[in-house]
């Protein structure tokens, strides 16, 4: 599903050069729900960064659905993004003036869809993550719990096969994280949903099918 | 698209009330500034109505004392016989203090059928005048000597009168009284109407009385058209024949082209000040937009890293920052649009509402140029926004 082979990056300024990543290769089967741990600063966001081709690597290839994705243009990198990715931050990322539906609504503005279609779909999206009864609120009013679940039915309105999530339970306390957690399997379960999330908890990542370790820049496991 | 950005603006109403405000604030004064212009420019292009060129006008103050009013027609009849019989001039006319080009005016009101008109200009010239001045008569006849006993009194009127008084019909004729409706004075025929205060003045109503024998107590102008070329020697000696003739008198030469460009300068000034006005407001506008939108965009540096990462292109990105201020604009154009209309609906300062209509066009022009101008350079910085930093600022 997803193949990266010798992805190196490398920030420059003018004065350092500090290598983020340092010669990952990994396959992603489809279907897969895999872990990505380490310490702060050891390049996990990075990683997924560069997964969910919202960066681009110094050095080596990307593959995502057996397609190289580093002649794409922006067009077609926001298309291909738009079709086949979704994403689950820490902090949500939600937009404070918009309520729950439109928000969920988004990836699909940047479709051919039509306003009945973006709220049908959108109503079933809250209804996976049980906030079906919270579609006029704004995301003010909601716990951080249910926002996080605001935030996965947005990732999923669209349908993608792979799902990036960044820390998703990082903000939550257990509970809810384990809440955010079943959900996150069951779409891995039930829809088949390939899910790499990056984590620093470790019974989440035993939760997940396989885990991989970074440490400065490197996989260690 | 169009649904969700307004949903979004309508939801930050209170962050955006500023910066439409100062859009509304901005129409309105360049709604007042184009209509200035547009009234000015309709007037310009109106043609004039005489001929200036080569008329000269003399001032004098009416030193001729006497009881005997034959003696004084004489007086100044002998005066147009010396002046009329030099080559270089060809026409002359005594006439009101209210020449062209000057900012004397005599004003009254008329009725037609108890029908009132104001701002009625009243001019008082002699038989002479249409030559002098090449003006043309477009229905019935100038005055001449039969007028000088009729029962009402005899009246040109222009075609401003005219059009508002009697439409397509005819006015020759026609009765008109004077403002306490005790004279009637009968319409004997209509010239065209003349730009009297310049070429961005509009005509105006104006209505011609004939000098009678006791006119010549109070007038002190004289009307001159020279030949093409009059030189300043002709002049001097005009000069000094005039004051020969006329001993205490002050007398004046004036050319009507340099009277009309004073009076040209003169109009232009508050034209000059507003446009000033309007520009620095515009500039500030400008300023303010560019700040708020640049300000907006490192406010929302998430949601457009989000946006990104959701499939908006840097060009998607771009086009919605400009599409909201464009929306933003709508909505103040809207709400001044309701305050610009009422000027025409309700007939102020008594301008055609072409006038108006155009110079709601094109603030409104102004402003969406403006708007989308300044959402541009903003824009392009949105689209170059790196979605993984801004994502993982927040």
């Amino acid at each position: 599903m997803i193949r990266l082979q010798n992805i190196e990056k490398v920030y420059r300024t003018d004065t350092i050069e500090t290598l983020a990543l340092n010669s990952i290769s990994l396959d992603v089967a489809k279907g897969e729900f895999l872990s990505i741990m380490g310490p702060s600063g050891c390049g996990k966001s990075t990683l997924l960064n560069i997964m969910g081709l919202l960066d681009t690597p110094s050095k080596g290839d990307i593959k995502i659905s057996d397609q190289k994705t580093d002649h794409l243009s922006d067009k077609q990198l926001a298309q291909f993004r738009n079709q086949k990715l979704g994403f689950i931050f820490q902090s949500y990322h939600l937009i404070n003036d918009l309520q729950v539906l439109d928000n969920v609504e988004l990836p699909l503005l940047y479709r051919n869809t039509t306003a009945k279609e973006r709220k049908m779909l959108a109503t079933e999206a809250l209804e996976k993550v049980g906030l079906s009864n919270r579609i006029k609120h704004f995301p003010t009013q909601l716990s951080g719990g249910q926002r996080q679940r605001v935030a996965i039915a947005r990732a999923i309105v669209g349908r993608p096969e792979i799902i990036l999530a960044d820390e998703p339970t990082g903000n939550l306390d257990s509970a809810m994280g384990n809440e955010i957690m079943d959900i996150l399997i069951n779409l891995n379960r039930n829809e088949g949903t390939t899910i790499i999330m990056v984590t620093h908890d470790e019974n989440m990542a035993h939760k997940t099918h396989r885990l991989v370790r970074l440490f400065d820049g490197s996989q260690v496991q | 698209m169009f649904k969700h950005l307004f949903k979004l603006i309508w939801n930050k109403k209170k962050q955006n009330f500023l910066l439409m405000s100062e859009m509304l604030f901005s129409f309105l004064v360049l709604f007042a500034v184009f209509t200035l212009l547009v009234y000015y420019y309709d007037n310009y292009k109106k043609p004039m109505g005489f001929e200036y060129q080569n008329v000269w006008v003399i001032s004098y103050n009416n030193a001729y004392q006497t009881k005997s009013t034959d003696s004084l027609n004489t007086y100044y009849e002998i005066l147009r016989q010396n002046i009329k019989a030099m080559p270089e001039v060809r026409e002359l006319s005594f006439c009101s203090f209210n020449t062209p080009f000057t900012n004397n005016m005599s004003q009254g009101r008329i009725s037609y059928h108890k029908k009132p008109l104001d701002h009625v200009n009243f001019y008082t010239a002699d038989e002479s005048f249409p030559a002098t001045m090449n003006m043309q008569i477009l229905e019935g006849r100038w005055f001449n000597k039969t007028d000088v006993a009729t029962k009402n009194k005899p009246i040109v009127i222009n075609s401003d009168i005219k059009e508002q008084l009697f439409g397509k019909g005819a006015a020759v004729g026609q009765l008109i009284s004077n403002y306490d409706e005790k004279e009637k004075m009968r319409v004997i025929g209509v010239v065209q109407s003349i730009k009297m205060k310049g070429d961005y003045a509009a005509t105006g109503y104006g209505l011609y009385q004939k000098t009678d024998t006791g006119s010549l107590r109070w007038m002190g102008k004289i009307m001159v058209q020279v030949v093409p070329g009059a030189s300043a020697a002709f002049e001097g000696h005009l000069y000094k024949t005039l004051a020969n003739y006329m001993k205490n008198s002050n007398v004046e030469i004036e050319h009507l082209t340099n009277k009309r460009t004073s009076i040209n300068y003169f109009t232009l000034v508050p034209m000059i000040v507003l446009s000033i006005v309007g520009g620095f407001l515009a500039i500030n506008v400008a300023l303010g937009l560019f700040g708020v939108l640049w300000y907006n965009i490192n406010q929302r540096r998430g949601e457009i890293g989000l946006r990104r990462a959701v499939g908006a292109s840097g060009g998607a990105v771009s086009s919605q920052l400009i599409y909201e201020s464009m929306i933003l604009a709508t909505l103040s154009l809207i709400v001044g649009s309701f305050f610009a209309v009422q000027f025409p609906l309700l007939n102020v300062f008594d301008l055609s509402a072409g006038i108006y209509i155009s110079a709601m066009l094109l603030a409104i022009t102004f402003i969406y140029a403006l708007v989308f101008l300044c959402s541009l350079y903003p824009g392009r910085q949105a689209a170059a926004i790196y979605p993984a930093v801004a994502l993982h600022e927040e």
